[in-house]
């Protein structure tokens, strides 16, 4: 692991002229092409593109999920361009928080279970700290009365609430989010989105959700906005109607 | 949300991993083969023996020897195709549960359930009758090799012509048995909605139903029933050593109820297994997985059972005679009762292993198909920080909790059993010095067996999770965000 200057103290994690191709001659295929982003300390930030736009990809490789063709990645100060797979899963399990848009709980394990997941992967408990935090969250995601259930007990919005406290559980730096809202109804979707930027405003928590949906992101703090493996545009917090006006306006639409 | 241009790839991916799916019905293409075979191959060597037998006129009783052998031999079949008949009812329900978003699929275009499950009950059919196919000729082709072995070894001079109808018998049952098999393991296409195929709920583990109230009762009563008829076995077997036939009854009645009634044993004898290793979260997932599906587990567990059982029943009972045989010849043993009980014993011990080897597919297979159906829980753990080693110990663990748990209930089982043969055949020999009867066998436990039984217990547990640990390490992170 490389340290880099502390030029960028203000960055949970940043890739650099990051390249990524599919495929081999005539069917090559750019995903990403030379983008340089970085996701600022404490921000809550919004991914957007239609499909093929590479946010996938980007977010992938920003979590250390999947490994670039060429370019950078650092998550906080840490290089992770060209780590082993054991090291890039122990960066992981400690400081990268995930949520999907189909939840992925891990079914036989309860609610519990799942929340304290990644502690059990480390192979520690939590802790007297970590247990309060969980505690909390626990509380104020109104899971208490559910902490023994298991997954297929639960609705969506109530699986997609756990999956948020497990990302939080460990004060990731940061907390990826794939679609949250994808598979919930819109008014559920409000409440998880409420959450998410509820954990960037009042616990400085920094959060990259990729979206296509122009309500979600505008809830974020900063809007990025994808095409064909560029960014085409990097904006402050916008309205839904201004996201979607850009999005009709540039052709980048879903 | 999957770009288009990696779709390709994904797409391929897909294929791959839906071929491996359904790779599974090569493990019940296998069993079927191999039961019918052993089937033909014991058909085939119990009429050498009984035109043997009638060949020599001289020989007494000769009626009952090849009675008796025509029974061992129906018996130690009828083993393998049971056994045979569970890993193929496994792997059907294992093979419908993966396929499920598929069925409803069908379902929300206008297929019937019941068409449904008749489609999966038909490929049932068509494994059959490769399988037995496969069994048939296999099985004829060794006859036809070991026959001349036998009769150059022993000197045996006997008109025994190989090719005969009855040899086609274990293949025809094989084929129905693995019919009707894959039609009890596809019940659950039944359940599948319409519904299932446009939702995008996630995985529904919702704990099986562990078997109905009747079946529960039956089992209870077969068990309890035949304990008793094998405890009134030994007890006439003080007096008598027609008392074995007795016990032998009770026996299998009672092994019956243990096997119907494995969704009630195995899963808390699964779950205690799960303490020993440990509370580290590879080795707590292990102890869920193993208990994810407890009908499939249950019934995978008892076949395995059921060969280490046979296997450890046969050494025990020979062990504990010789020591009465010893003893009763006051310290004399005739060596050629010895040799010829020991030989005996070593034949049916190898034949019942057969069973085991059956089961040993079904497990592997089991495991196999569970990995390839987590594969996006396998990537969700991968992504939350699962190094790869903690993956490698997770599939190790939950094989060990099949095999550990099944080979030591077999074990008991096995000397139990053992003992009761031997105690009810043997109690009315007496003994010196008063050469007084009844007589107690003690139940004696030949460890060269236990040992070899561990050291195959562990090399099961070994196999059984190469495969699924190859599978399970494949999996990237990706695969847990790759919607299906």
């Amino acid at each position: 692991m490389q340290q880099t200057p502390s030029d960028t103290p203000a960055m949970a994690a940043r890739v650099q002229n990051l390249t990524k191709t599919f495929g081999v001659g005539e069917s090559r295929v750019h995903a990403l092409d030379d983008v340089s982003i970085g996701i600022r300390r404490g921000e809550f930030t919004a991914i957007m593109g239609p499909s093929g736009s590479g946010k996938s990809t980007l977010m992938h490789v920003m979590a250390g999920l999947d490994a670039a063709t060429s370019g950078r990645a650092w998550i906080g100060d840490t290089e992770i361009t060209g780590l082993s797979d054991l090291d890039l899963t122990v960066l992981r399990r400690s400081r990268v928080g995930f949520v999907f848009q189909s939840f992925n709980l891990v079914p036989t394990l309860d609610v519990w279970g799942n929340i304290t997941l990644p502690f059990e992967l480390a192979g520690r408990a939590p802790s007297a700290l970590a247990r309060r935090r969980i505690d909390a969250l626990v509380e104020s995601m109104g899971l208490g009365p559910r902490l023994r259930h298991r997954p297929h007990e639960l609705s969506g919005g109530q699986q997609q609430r756990v999956a948020i406290a497990r990302a939080l559980a460990t004060q990731p730096d940061l907390v990826f989010a794939d679609e949250p809202t994808g598979n919930l109804d819109s008014r559920t979707g409000r409440d998880v989105l409420g959450l998410l930027s509820a954990a960037s405003r009042e616990h400085g928590q920094s959060i990259a959700m990729v979206t296509h949906d122009p309500v979600a992101a505008s809830h974020a703090d900063r809007v990025v906005f994808l095409g064909d493996g560029r960014i085409v545009a990097d904006t402050p917090r916008r309205s839904a109607e201004a996201i979607s006006a850009f999005m009709l306006s540039s052709e980048v639409g879903a | 949300m999957s770009a288009p241009t990696v779709a390709a790839p994904a797409g391929e991916r897909r294929a791959r991993r839906r071929a491996r799916a359904e790779r599974g019905r090569g493990a019940s293409i296998l069993v079927a083969a191999i039961s019918s075979g052993f089937g033909t191959i014991l058909i085939a060597a119990t009429g050498f023996i009984a035109a043997w037998l009638l060949a020599a006129p001289y020989l007494a009783g000769r009626e009952t020897v090849i009675a008796v052998a025509a029974i061992l031999s129906a018996l130690l079949v009828g083993v393998a195709m049971f056994v045979a008949a569970i890993v193929t009812t496994n792997t059907f329900a294992t093979i419908v549960a993966g396929r499920t978003r598929q069925i409803a699929l069908l379902r929300l275009i206008g297929a019937s359930a019941r068409s449904e499950r008749v489609r999966v009950a038909r490929e049932g059919l068509v494994v059959g009758v490769i399988g037995a196919a496969i069994g048939l000729v296999g099985g004829t082709a060794a006859a036809a090799l070991l026959l001349p072995v036998a009769r150059m070894a022993w000197g045996i001079d006997v008109d025994y012509s190989l090719l005969q109808p009855v040899l086609a018998a274990p293949a025809l049952i094989v084929v129905v048995t693995t019919w009707a098999a894959a039609w009890a393991g596809s019940r659950r296409v039944l359940e599948v909605t319409p519904l299932q195929a446009i939702s995008g709920a996630a995985e529904r583990s919702a704990r099986e139903a562990v078997g109905g109230r009747a079946r529960r009762i039956t089992a209870g009563m077969l068990f309890f029933g035949g304990s008793s008829v094998l405890a009134a076995g030994i007890v006439l077997g003080l007096v008598s050593p027609l008392g074995v036939v007795v016990a032998f009854a009770g026996g299998l009645l009672s092994f019956t109820g243990l096997s119907l009634g494995a969704t009630v044993i195995m899963p808390p004898l699964l779950r205690a297994t799960g303490r020993l290793f440990g509370r580290s979260a590879p080795a707590r997932l292990a102890a869920e997985n193993a208990l994810r599906y407890p009908e499939r587990s249950s019934r995978m567990a008892i076949g395995v059972v059921m060969g280490v059982t046979l296997v450890t029943m046969f050494a025990v009972a020979s062990q504990s005679a010789r020591q009465v045989i010893i003893g009763s010849a006051g310290g004399e043993p005739p060596e050629e009762l010895l040799s010829l009980m020991d030989t005996f014993a070593a034949i049916m011990m190898s034949l019942v292993a057969v069973a085991a080897v059956i089961a040993a597919v079904g497990l592997v297979n089991l495991l196999t198909l569970g990995v390839i159906q987590r594969r996006r829980e396998l990537g969700l753990l991968r992504t939350l920080g699962f190094a790869i080693p903690q993956i490698r110990r997770m599939v190790l663990i939950e094989a060990a909790h099949l095999t550990v748990t099944s080979v030591a209930l077999g074990l008991v089982l096995g000397v139990v059993y053992g003992w009761a043969g031997a105690q009810s055949l043997l109690g009315s020999v007496g003994v010196p010095p008063e050469f007084s009867s009844p007589t107690f066998v003690l139940p004696s436990i030949p460890w060269a067996t236990v040992g070899i039984v561990a050291v195959a217990t562990a090399l099961l547990t070994a196999v059984a999770a190469v495969a699924p640990t190859r599978l399970a390490t494949a999996v990237s992170p990706i695969d847990a965000l790759a919607g299906d």
